[in-house]
Parts: structure tokens; C-alpha cells; sequence
């Protein structure tokens, strides 16, 4: 039978001065997850490797890990499936990244639980229960706003890869906001406000990149990044002003105005002229070496047919009212680019 | 078949990216591929309307693709965000009916409709399935041999695989692919699927941003590369424009230079550092000038 490595991350606090990898030889087995590749490496080859699990049915989020450097459950991929995918015959296991490992692929729990208590992740109450005795009864479509969203099992996968993480441990990070998402965008919930004001303590909701790790990451579909957005749709609705929100309405205003940004005026409207002397050494350095466009300065030009982004941007704002956007349920199958189906792959 | 595009210039290579526009529109010219520029196009509202208003991103969104359907074009993008912001408008007015005619309903108002008839693609896909990399291969007249070519893909243009698709999001080839046919050698490093944190910039510039941009740096010049690539002007920006202020912020000289990706192959299909627009970059390009003179 094939076999393949399997190069396991190794740390004990109490004996190591520093982690190491140690690599188990083991055969690929058909059906085999990355999680039953650690079983079979302890049960034969090494007892002292620790690592959690539980329901190995991708349900418990207890097996996160990170394999070939990407964080997933690894109970929920098969060793072949990620042999062929990196085409290796290496798979190296990580703890999840971002956090403290305690030992081998053991992290510690506390820091996400800490973070997760700032935002309160249980159910507030906006009004007393139905008084027929029945459940708090929530329209199809307010429940299809969080549908996703409740589906998260705590896993740490979206956290691990978290690039704004990475630069920063204060980040609340996807998982937590997302989850704070879950309940902002409750409709029988009643700390809205409270709870958007804890995620934009410092901005701190305007930290994420953008990077769409996440989403990318996440084995549940629960779209974290898109929560993240969906949460700061809600706080400019709610009137919170931020220095994302500022800068939509640059944005929004730019496109209105002439149809491109002008990128020449956009740090003084974004943090006034005070600001805009911040970035002066930076402006001129752009100007030195020609990256900058003098007629940006006035105003710059109009996109051609400009008439029709101010017609459509109007007409836009009226509709608006009556739309009710579906979330996208399928965030995993790769987008099909209809060229190639038509040239038969 | 002549390749023929609706070229989707984006705000940066008409605003501090000029030597992305310049570089493109040469490679693209000598590679044969025919760029009909969108000039009634707008912003793409860059994750920044997205995150005030879906729908209003939608339909703005929605005019720049029928612009390229009245040409009857795929649409070509020279930007990552761009890439993917057009990409997400096309997916959720392609897969919801009465999402795309609530948007043909605004889209009326200025006589225009969207039709869901063509693709939104990157230049880098475009020079690697439709050029193709033999055809790049047999224009190489000045190989980049003696580069050691950092890649640095840009999360708009791997991720969501939803709205990406083009290659496994985890496992990227195509930039490395590309080098290789040039004649580089890829270097493998830490922060090639990393982000540049570009767009924090305004909320977390000293708490997220510049952090990113001096570890995507390093990460590039602890692998020893000449220097770096990306097919995005954002990320560009980023880790060119902004690289003194993170060298600042960390207290270190880095000196890394970045390129755009058609500059990397204007260099190897002979054409010269001027007209492609390498002094105007804010981390030095010279060495790179020097050797390939």
C-alpha cells in the first residue's frame, strides 16, 4: 500500500525548550481522515502525542488543526484528498495558528473564551415572551439573516488563519464577531446597540483586512467575513460613525460625483487637514516620483456617461427599500467560469 | 482567434498605480491581446460601498458589466479587489432572478440592462490560459535568470474560491508558473498567500496594516529574492508605496522592491525599464535596471 508522512508538530512546555517535528511513517489508507491518521500514529507508533477531538463527525469543532499550513477539522478531510492537493507525500500537522500551543496540537482555549465573553454570545431579550405561552416568533427572512451565522461550532479554524490576527492578538477576530453578528442581527435580540459598540471599541471591527481567510477556512459555511460586513452595514445603518464608514462615503460620494476615486483628496477628506499633514511626506514622495495626477487635485475628470451613474445611484437608493437580499449558501464549490464549460473543461 | 477585451482599468492604475496602466497596455499590446478600454466604467466601490450599501454596490456594479456586454467583451481587470468585487456582483445577480430584476429595474432608468452574458477575468489568468505559457516562453528574448522572484498572489484573486475559482486558494501555481516561463526563479516564502493589510489602512494603519506590510516584506527578503510580484495594484501600493512607513514603524530597513506583474514580463519580452514605468516606484528598482541592462 502507498504510504505518506506524517510530520507531526511536537512541543511539551514542561520538557521542550523549543517545538520540533517529528514525522510517522504510515500507510494511505482508503477513507482515511487526517484525524485517523493521528489515531493510527499514537495507537502504533507514539502514545505521547496529544491532540483534541471528539465527534469526528465535523459537528464538535474539537480537531482543528492546520495542515500543509491551512487551518481545517481534521476529521472532515482525507489524507489522500490532501496528498493530491498539495501533490505531496508530506502532510505536516500544526496546532491552529495565532494561538498559544499548550502541548503538540493542544492550544489554549482561554484567550478565544475571553474574547468571546466581550460580546456576550448568549440571547438578550427585547420584550417578554409571547404571552400564549409559544416561543419568541421571528420572521422567515430575519432568520435567514443569521441562518449561517448560527451554524458556527467554535472551531478556531477562521481564527488561526486570521491575517489581521496575526499582526494583532487585540483583534476580536471572525469567530467572535461573527458570532456577535449572529446576535446584533437578531431581530428578537435587545442589546443591538451595547453589542456594536463592544466590536467597534478602537474600531476594532475595522480591523479585519479583508482577506477572506475565513471564509475560506471555515468547515461550517458560516461565512465570517461576511458576517464581519454584514455587521458594519448594520452599524452604519445604526448612525455609528467610523473611520470605514467615513470612508465608504468617500467612496460612495466619488462615484457619485466623477465615477473614479480621486485618491489625490481622499486623506484629507478621510482625517481632515491635520491628518492630511500626517501623510504629507508620503504625498510627496508620490509626487517625486510621478505617481501623481495635478488635475486630481481640482477635481480630476468624469468618468465618460456620467449621467447615467448619478440617474442609476438615485433610482438605487429608492429601490433599495423594498429588496430583500438573500445570503449565498454555497461559499465552498469554486467559482465555474462559463468560458471554459463551453470549451469542455 | 484574436483575443479582445473589455479593459476594466480600476481607480489605482488611473490614480497612483500610472506605471500598472502603462505596463499593461504594452504587454498586452506585444502578447496580442486587444484591450478596449471601458471609459464610462467606475469604481467598483473597492469593499468600502460593499460595506455601506450591498445593493447600491450592486447595481454600480452592475452598469460596469453591461458596459462590457454591449461590446459583447469578457471584461479584463488589472486588480485584485476590482477582480473581485465585479466577480461577487455577476455571482449574486446570476443566481437571484429577482436580485437581477430589481437591479435591470434601477439599471432602466439610465436605458441600460444586465444580461449575465460575459466574464469578469484577470490579466494574469488571461496571459496564462489564453497567451498561454509557450507562447510567453518563445517572446522571451531578455530571461529573468539571475532574479530570484518572490510571488505575492493578493487575497483578492485566490479567495473566496466562491468568487475566485481559477486555482486551489491553499495551493496557487499560476504566478510561479508564469515566472518560470520567463525564465525567474520562484521563491518560495512565508507570506506568498499572505495579505498586505492594505485595506485596514484608514481603521488600524499602526494596529493591523503597516505590521502586515513589513512581515510580507521580510518574509520576501529573508528568502534572499531580487525582488517581489503581484498581479494587484492594491497590494502594490501597499508594500511599495507604504514600505518606508513600515520600515518605520519596525524600525528596520527593508529595501524590498515589488513589481507589477506585467512589468515582470515586459522586462523578459524586451521591453525597458522606462517604459514600463520602474522609476516610479518608491522602493528603489535600480538593481533590477542595472542587471537586466
Amino acid at each position: 500500500m502507498e504510504k505518506f508522512k506524517l510530520k507531526v508538530f511536537r512541543y511539551d512546555p514542561t520538557k521542550d525548550d523549543k517545538p520540533y517535528y517529528q514525522t510517522y511513517e504510515l500507510p494511505v489508507e482508503k477513507g482515511m481522515t487526517v484525524l485517523a491518521a493521528l489515531f493510527k500514529a499514537k495507537e502504533e507508533q507514539d502514545s505521547s502525542i496529544s491532540f483534541r477531538y471528539n465527534c469526528r463527525a465535523a459537528i464538535c469543532g474539537s480537531c482543528a488543526v492546520r495542515i500543509n499550513g491551512h487551518a481545517t477539522l481534521a476529521c472532515k478531510v482525507q489524507v489522500k484528498h490532501m496528498l493530491e492537493k498539495y501533490n505531496t507525500d508530506t502532510l505536516v500537522i500544526e496546532p491552529t495558528g495565532n494561538i498559544k500551543p499548550l502541548k503538540d496540537l493542544v492550544y489554549d482555549m482561554d484567550w478565544v473564551i475571553d474574547k468571546l465573553k466581550k460580546i456576550q454570545p448568549w440571547f438578550i431579550p427585547k420584550e417578554e415572551p409571547p404571552a400564549d405561552g409559544k416561543e419568541y416568533r421571528q420572521d422567515p427572512y430575519d432568520h435567514h439573516k443569521i441562518d449561517f451565522a448560527s451554524d458556527c461550532i467554535l472551531c478556531n479554524s477562521c481564527m488561526s488563519d486570521c491575517n489581521a490576527l496575526k499582526a494583532n492578538k487585540d483583534f476580536l477576530g471572525p469567530m467572535v464577531i461573527s458570532k456577535a453578528y449572529r446576535f446584533i442581527a437578531d431581530s428578537r435580540d435587545g442589546a443591538k446597540r451595547e453589542r456594536l459598540e463592544t466590536v467597534l471599541k478602537d474600531f476594532n471591527l475595522e480591523w479585519c483586512v479583508r482577506c477572506m481567510e475565513c471564509t475560506t477556512r471555515c468547515p461550517k459555511e458560516v461565512q465570517p467575513y461576511e458576517n464581519i460586513i454584514r455587521t458594519r452595514i448594520i452599524a452604519a445603518e445604526e448612525g455609528f460613525k467610523s473611520p470605514g464608514e467615513i470612508h465608504a462615503e468617500i467612496f460612495e460620494q466619488d462615484i457619485y460625483n466623477r465615477g473614479l476615486l480621486n485618491e489625490m483628496l481622499l486623506p484629507m477628506r478621510q482625517e481632515g487637514l491635520l491628518g492630511a499633514a500626517k501623510r504629507a511626506p508620503f504625498g510627496i514622495r508620490m509626487f517625486f516620483k510621478g505617481k501623481v495626477n495635478i488635475a486630481d487635485f481640482f477635481g480630476g475628470h468624469k468618468v465618460k456617461r456620467h449621467d447615467e451613474v448619478k440617474k442609476i445611484m438615485d433610482k438605487a437608493k429608492e429601490v433599495k427599500k423594498n429588496i430583500k437580499i438573500k445570503l449565498i449558501s454555497d461559499v465552498h464549490t469554486p467559482y465555474e467560469d462559463k468560458r471554459k464549460s463551453k470549451q469542455g473543461g | 482567434m484574436a483575443l479582445k477585451y473589455a479593459f476594466y482599468t480600476g481607480c489605482s492604475a488611473k490614480g497612483v498605480a500610472p506605471e500598472l496602466y502603462d505596463s499593461t497596455k504594452l504587454v498586452a499590446e506585444k502578447l496580442g491581446m486587444e484591450l478596449i478600454e471601458l471609459e464610462a466604467a467606475t469604481c467598483c466601490g473597492a469593499g468600502a460601498v460593499q460595506e455601506k450599501d450591498e445593493f447600491l454596490s450592486l447595481t454600480i456594479n452592475a452598469r460596469n458589466l453591461a458596459l462590457a456586454e454591449e461590446l459583447g467583451l469578457d471584461m479584463l481587470t488589472i486588480c485584485n479587489t476590482c477582480t473581485l468585487m465585479l466577480r461577487e456582483a455577476k455571482f449574486k445577480l446570476d443566481n437571484d432572478p429577482e436580485l437581477k430584476a430589481a437591479v435591470n429595474e434601477v439599471l432602466k432608468e439610465a436605458g441600460l440592462e444586465y444580461k449575465g452574458t460575459i466574464e469578469v477575468t484577470h490579466f494574469l489568468w488571461e496571459v496564462i490560459d489564453a497567451v498561454g505559457l509557450d507562447k510567453i516562453k518563445s517572446m522571451v528574448v531578455r530571461p529573468l535568470r539571475e532574479f530570484n522572484i518572490a510571488p505575492f498572489y493578493g487575497c483578492h484573486i485566490i479567495r473566496p474560491p466562491y468568487l475566485t475559482g481559477y486555482e486551489d486558494p491553499d495551493n496557487p501555481s499560476s504566478i510561479e508558473r508564469l515566472i518560470e516561463a520567463i525564465g525567474g526563479n520562484p521563491v518560495d516564502h512565508d507570506a506568498r498567500l499572505a495579505c498586505c493589510g492594505f485595506h485596514s489602512f484608514w481603521s488600524a494603519e499602526d494596529k493591523v496594516t503597516l505590521k502586515l506590510t513589513a512581515m510580507d516584506t521580510q518574509a520576501a527578503k529573508k528568502q534572499q529574492a531580487d525582488f517581489m510580484v503581484t498581479p494587484c495594484p492594491l497590494c502594490h501600493t501597499q508594500l511599495d508605496a507604504m514600505q518606508p512607513e513600515a520600515e518605520e514603524k519596525i524600525g528596520v530597513n527593508i529595501g524590498m522592491p515589488v513589481l507589477h506583474l506585467p512589468q515582470m514580463i515586459g522586462l523578459a519580452i524586451g521591453l525597458k525599464p522606462k517604459e514600463l514605468g520602474l522609476h516610479k516606484h518608491v522602493i528603489s528598482t535600480k538593481a533590477i535596471i542595472e542587471k537586466v541592462a
